[in-house]
Parts: C-alpha cells; structure tokens; sequence
C-alpha cells in the first residue's frame, strides 16, 4: 500500500512539473560542471544506471564487486574517449542494459554476484563510450570526462542506495515497478531504433 | 489525508512542458497517448481493479507483468506484424476485464495473468503501430509505458475500497460500467 501510495505521488508531481527554465540548456554548460550534469540529460543513460543501481540495492547477498566494476568501466571507458576513440554502438548497448538490468529488477530473483558485476561493468563501459564531450578543446574535454566520471559515480551509488531503501523498507514491489517500466521502455525504444 | 493530497496533485496536474521539443513526440506525447484512448483508459483501470480485487500477489504481480507483455506487443506492433481485431480485442479487454470485477471473479492466478497478458498484446501492439517513427524513441516509449503504469495503479488505488463492504460495492459498480462502456466500443467497431 505505502509503495503505490508512494509510486502515485512520485507519478503525480512529476505530472505537475512546470518548466525548468531557470537552467540554459545543460550541454552548453561548459568544462567541469557540464561533465557533471551529462548523465542526467541523456535519458537512456539515467535509465540504465538507475536499473543497474536497483538492481545492486535490491540483491542482499551481493557485496561491493559490481559497484566497483562499474566505477571502474566507467572511468576506464572515459579514459579510451581521452585518446580520441569514439565506438559506434555504444547507444544500443546501452539500450540492452537498460533493459536487462530492468528485467532482473522486476523478476526479482537472487542472482550470482558475478552477474551482477559482469552487467555493472557493462554498463559502466557503455554509457562511458556513450558519452564523447562535445567541445573542441582537449583540456575543456578532459574536464568534462572527469565531471562525466563523477556524475556518474554519484548517480549510480545514489540509485544503488535506493534500490536498498526499497529492499529494507519493505517495498520492493516498488523498485519491481519500476524496473519493468524501465524494461518496456528501452525494448519498445530498441524496437523503433533497429526498425527506424 | 495521503488519499486527498494525491487527489489534489492530481487535480492540479498541467502539462508536463518541461520537455522541449515536439510536442507529439516527446515525453508528453508518450505520457498522453494512451489517455486519449478511452478503450484504453478503461482497461488499464479494470486490470489495476481485477488486481486490487484478487489482492496479493495478483495486486503486485499485473502492474509489473503488463508493461513488460505489452512492451512484447509494441515490438509486433512497430515491426508491423498483423495481428487480427486489433481494435476488437482491445475493446473486449475493456468488456471482459470490467465483467470480472463486477462478477468479483477469483480465477487462478495462472489464468488472470494469461488472460491479462494477452489482452497487453492487443493494447502494445495499437500503441506499437501508433508510435512515430521520428520521435524520441526512449522518451516517447517511458511517456507512455509510464501513463500506462499510472492508470493500473489508480485502478489499484480504488480497488483497495474493496477492503470495506460499501467499498467491495463501489468497486463492482466501478468494473459494471468499465464492461458497459467495452460493449459500448465494441458496438461502435460493429
């Protein structure tokens, strides 16, 4: 009851939610900060770290393998970016781990640890190559890789945290929830993506 | 008071205009798109009802199920597979799911979810065919897998009447009109 409660709420104000006009657009934010806020503004990106963040909150067994496979992929695949390499897929791979690590949240079940860090490190590695700095300066790109890295970071350990708020508060339907509309987005997305 | 606030909320409820760009393929194209279909509408309430009614682990297992079977639909819709009496089939999902609440009826839990999963086949394939191609797949897709999400759990949110006499009343009158209004959209398909 608390968790739909909480769902509806979450669901309605998002509704209500005026213009967010005070902020110029967040990729013409420059150097650092811009890095920062990168994630944020890619929605594939925030969906895929905050599935594999609930994911990692809602196993009890797991320790901090997968959490640190993920920082690691992260940093290692900004580090590749520094050298001027930029993959192609890489937004279609991030698309898959969106939504398999949405369908593990929802099916819920207890999984290996390793799974848990071959898909953090994944999904680390994905959403890093995904993320070339737009800008022409080579020290202006390194400054925003490394807000990149630390946006990141902060945003994958605060989903991890919610993912273990809803196991210990009783509401893991909630995060089941949540990770299969997670799920059905990035499949319904990469269907219209390999059609498109 | 949690009830009254999120009616309050949802009363206060104006366009999402925080996302830029177009209008029809952006998240509030997404979120609007199955609000606008009555025989929609109808049934996503009716499963979050049928859910509610049946109560645990039929309340939680539907609403995390239907986006994923109906996601599978989408796919069949986008890649253009035929799927006969689209318009049909959703219209009787309204007919059928709206009857069982009304007739408080406590099938298996197997056979809800079969039943309620093939009519999320139906209802993703319509959404799936419907999806412009141009927009912004992700956003467009979360828009409307996430309103699709919100009438289940308002259709649950009522059911929970059900707990109550009067409320177990309230919420088969409730499913009585949701299956007067599918035989309603299927007379117009007729």
């Amino acid at each position: 009851m608390k968790a739909i409660v909480g769902i509806l709420f979450a669901a309605a104000f998002t509704i209500i939610a005026e213009p967010a006009l005070a902020h110029p657009p967040p990729l013409g934010i420059p150097s650092f900060f811009g890095g920062l806020l990168h994630l944020l503004y890619v929605t594939a990106h925030v969906m895929a770290v905050f599935a594999l963040g609930l994911l990692i909150g809602q196993q009890a067994d797991w320790g901090r393998m997968a959490l640190g496979a993920a920082i690691i992929a992260l940093l290692a695949g900004l580090g590749v970016l520094t050298l001027g390499v930029v993959p192609r897929g890489a937004d279609l791979a991030v698309l898959v781990l969106a939504m398999a690590s949405g369908a593990l949240v929802a099916a819920a079940r207890a999984l290996p640890e390793w799974v848990g860090g071959v898909l953090a490190a994944a999904t680390g590695l994905a959403v890093a190559l995904d993320s070339p700095p737009e800008v022409v300066s080579v020290s202006e790109a390194n400054r925003m890789l490394i807000g990149t890295g630390l946006g990141g970071a902060i945003l994958l350990v605060l989903a991890v945290e919610s993912g273990r708020q809803f196991r210990l508060g009783g509401r893991l339907v909630a995060g089941r929830i949540l990770g299969s509309w997670i799920a059905a987005s990035a499949i319904l997305a990469l269907a219209l993506r390999l059609v498109g | 008071m949690l009830r009254f606030l999120l009616l309050a909320a949802t009363c206060a409820a104006s366009p999402a205009l925080a996302h830029t760009g177009s209008v029809i393929g952006g998240f509030a194209g997404g979120l609007s798109h199955p609000l606008f279909g009555p025989d929609h509408v109808a049934a996503m309430v009716a499963v979050g009802l049928w859910g509610a009614f049946l109560g645990p682990p039929a309340i939680y297992i539907l609403p995390v199920v239907f986006p994923l079977v109906m996601a599978f639909g989408g796919v069949l819709g986008i890649l253009g597979a035929p799927l006969p009496g689209v318009e049909i089939g959703i219209a009787v999902s309204a007919a059928v799911l709206g009857m069982v609440v009304a007739l408080a009826a406590r099938p298996p839990l197997w056979v809800a979810g079969v039943l309620v999963g093939a009519f999320a086949i139906f209802h993703g394939h319509a959404h799936g065919a419907e999806l412009p191609p141009g927009a912004d797949a992700l956003v467009y897709s979360a828009g409307f897998v996430i309103a699709t999400g919100c009438l289940h759990l308002c259709g649950i949110a009522f059911g929970l009447l059900a707990r109550w006499p009067m409320g177990r009343i309230a919420v088969r009158t409730a499913g009585g009109a949701i299956a007067i209004a599918g035989l309603m959209f299927l007379g117009r398909l007729a």
